[in-house]
């Protein structure tokens, strides 16, 4: 079991510095290790599955022009700091959403009675309520609680303090329950 | 203390995000306010809403067609570096393919080659086949001489070569035995 855990750890590091020496195949395997992670987080940000792709793929050259300066250690945060950044670009280049756009989507839309499936259901809502949230509550709570990470490293990330994360959070958490419970038309 | 004091606490208390102290202060008042056990089932309930959407798998196809784009740009600025390094190396090797002819057949101006004048033999009648070859320097004679089998009985044999100095003949006249 250790001997599997030490090979988790040298794995990546072995990744990395092969990718840094200019293997084109190891940085490949370092981008499948990390893909989803990107591409995940970019899509929670941006809500657009086409843009968060973009926004990986920009993420990735960057990560291939800066190999030389990463360390193993902090990869995966490096990684997250970038997308965010990303992510906030892609934001502010895109049209800006009209004030009675969001509130028009969310009068306008019905669940299909059809159409019984949950998980589209629960998409739906997920979508929905991060779109609520303003640019650093939908950063926090997408770091914090959807991709698990701790609030230190949130505050890291996100260039904040723990404490502006925890009340960017707690923000964030309050106004999703809102949305959900609405949405769902019940208590739940 | 009224319960929209303890939104907050609460709040942070269902993503697990009070110190231990705190945390069980909120458990002492959400066991004596039922407003507030609601609104804590609440925020628990979206939050796992929002995690099993998260957790739904994407398509492999949305992460291959990134590598792909990705893989894609590292490869293209190498592509017209390979098609030029071949143009560069063909160019170097024809270079190298000429420079290398031009210096065997270079010969420096003040060493023309010219042919040996081979004199007949002086006195016999009967002498023998040369060959011979060019000279390469002024005032340095490189000879090849093929010898014919001389026919018996052999007379002395004179050979006058003649070098680029006018003042300068060399005579090699040879015993019978042909040495």
């Amino acid at each position: 079991m250790k001997a599997l855990e030490s090979l988790a750890t040298t794995l990546p590091a072995m990744a990395l510095s092969d990718a840094k020496a200019g293997g084109l195949a190891a940085f490949e395997l370092l981008m499948r290790r990390h893909e989803r992670m990107v591409l995940v987080t970019a899509l929670r940000l941006l809500g657009d599955l086409d843009d968060a792709k973009d926004v990986s793929q920009e993420v990735f050259l960057k990560l291939y022009r800066h190999l030389g300066k990463l360390e193993t250690g902090n990869l995966a945060g490096w990684l997250y700091r970038v997308t965010v950044n990303q992510c906030r670009d892609a934001r502010r280049r895109r049209r800006p959403a009209a004030p009675g756009e969001l509130a028009a989507a969310m009068l306008s839309y019905r669940p299909d009675p059809r159409q019984n499936a949950v998980q589209a259901e629960r998409r739906k809502a997920l979508e929905m309520s991060l779109r609520l949230l303003s640019e650093r509550e939908r950063a926090a709570l997408v770091l914090r609680d959807l991709q698990g990470l701790s609030t230190g490293e949130v505050a890291r990330i996100l260039g904040s303090s723990e404490a502006t994360v925890r009340s960017q959070v707690c923000k964030a958490r309050v106004k999703v329950k809102g949305f959900v419970q609405r949405y769902f038309g019940r208590r739940r | 203390m009224n319960c929209g004091d303890w939104e907050e606490r609460i709040a942070l208390y269902c993503g697990g995000d009070l110190a231990a102290a705190e945390a069980r202060a909120v458990e002492e008042h959400l066991a004596d306010c039922a407003g507030c056990q609601a609104f804590a089932g609440g925020l628990q309930d979206s939050l796992e809403t929002l995690r099993e959407a998260h957790a739904e798998p994407i398509a492999e196809a949305h992460f291959a067609a990134v590598r792909a784009r990705v893989m894609g740009e590292l490869e293209c600025p190498r592509r017209p570096w390979r098609r030029w390094a071949w143009v560069v190396g063909a160019a170097a090797v024809a270079a190298a393919a000429t420079l290398a002819v031009a210096l065997t057949t270079h010969r420096p101006a003040e060493l023309p080659a010219r042919p040996v004048e081979i004199a007949a033999p002086v006195k016999s009648a009967a002498a023998p086949e040369l060959v011979a070859l060019r000279q390469p320097a002024k005032r340095r004679t490189r000879r090849r001489v093929v010898r014919a089998r001389a026919p018996q009985p052999v007379e002395p044999l004179v050979v006058k070569l003649v070098t680029d100095d006018p003042n300068v003949v060399i005579y090699w006249i040879t015993g019978k035995s042909g040495e």
